[in-house]
């Protein structure tokens, strides 16, 4: 299980910062950094910019993104924002908006 | 819909979190916190911020209000510097709070002091039909405790209600300060008995009543130290304040070297 888990209804305005997986299934506004992997749910609603070593996009976010290994969008996910990642995968049907650096 | 949220043990969140769900912290949050279902605060969760939730069960450490509509749980090993209002409020041995305690429900504690004035003015027109004016019902209501355990025991009904008449003249200048906090505490007793016994005393008293603010004059001068007796046992004590403050000696200390 995710160590940290903002669900679904639940709203936080501020910034989150820890070294272990975060899931967002809720609202974030601020910032959000970890050392570990970041998940934004189908639900989820985040504008913040977001440090982490992977960051996986199913729902809304808008913010810089930087990610020491991975940045994957899902179906369905929209990012609107800048990406620095080694790797970058854009899935068919998501949609995003933003400048691409992979060169780490 | 109601996801059990969680702030692992690694994650520090500074901002307020707020919305429906439970939520379950292990780590540290630093700012309010506000939800519909429950929080739990683990035993290395660490919250610094006012906590509202409908239950809260606290283990770690809290610096901050907590509010449950519930219940407010602390278990061993709990610190919370705050404090806890919540309809039931649990602390277990072990557990350490510093703060106000309140084990009921904000507005119905409120709600009290609204609803005695409405039962006290009831019996005061029966009583004194002509002579209140609309500042009085608080005076005599107050007043009742003391005099039905007085009357049958000393027969002086004429000095007695004598000095509520005085008191009548000056009050608009005493009166304001005092009432509420002087209303609250008797309301839950003295309304039920009063009305009879009020009555009938009343009315006997009456013919001697009227005279009163006539012969008053020079009986006055005695009765006047009464009243001011009467708020003193009901306010607080005044606050003990340390004769050296803090940092005194160190300073005496200093300038000695």
């Amino acid at each position: 299980m995710a160590g940290t888990v903002i669900g679904a209804g639940l709203t936080i305005e501020g910034d989150i910062s820890g070294e272990e997986e975060i899931v967002i299934n809720g609202i974030l506004r601020g910032r959000l950094t970890t050392t570990d992997a970041v998940t934004v749910g189908g639900s989820a609603v985040v504008g913040a910019d977001i440090t982490g070593a992977s960051l996986s996009v199913a729902g809304q976010v808008t913010g810089d993104v930087t990610a020491t290994e991975r940045v994957d969008i899902q179906a369905g996910g929209k990012l609107v924002g800048d990406i620095k990642a080694a790797r970058f995968t854009i899935a068919d049907g998501a949609s995003f908006k933003g400048n691409v650096d992979m060169e780490v | 819909m109601a996801e059990t949220s969680v702030i692992g043990a690694g994650t520090v969140v500074s901002g307020h979190i707020r919305g429906e769900g439970s939520l379950e912290i292990l780590g540290r949050v630093e700012g309010d916190i506000s939800v519909t279902g429950s929080v739990a605060i683990g035993p290395a969760g660490r919250v610094r911020g006012n906590v509202s939730a409908s239950q809260l069960t606290v283990a770690g450490q809290v610096q901050g209000d907590l509010h449950g509509s519930l219940a407010v749980l602390l278990e061993p090993g709990a610190r919370v510097a705050g404090d806890i209002s919540a309809p039931r409020v649990g602390i277990a041995p072990g557990a350490l709070a510093r703060g106000h305690v309140q084990t009921d429900a904000e507005p119905a504690a409120l709600a009290r002091p609204a609803a005695q004035p409405f039962v006290r003015p009831a019996p005061q027109p029966v009583a004194r039909p002509a002579q209140q004016p609309a500042v009085r019902p608080q005076q005599p209501a107050v007043r009742p405790d003391p005099q039905p355990a007085a009357r049958p025991a000393v027969p002086q009904p004429a000095a007695r209600p004598a000095a509520p008449l005085r008191a009548n003249v000056p009050p608009p200048k005493a009166e304001p300060i005092p009432p509420a906090p002087l209303a609250s505490p008797p309301a839950p007793k003295a309304p039920p008995p009063r009305p009879e016994l009020r009555s009938d005393l009343r009315k006997a008293d009456a013919p001697k009543l009227a005279p009163a603010p006539a012969t008053s004059g020079p009986g006055s001068g005695e009765f006047a130290p009464v009243r001011p007796l009467k708020p003193e046992p009901r306010r607080p004590p005044p606050p003990v304040v340390p004769v050296i403050r803090k940092g005194t000696k160190a300073k005496k200390k200093k300038s000695h070297d």
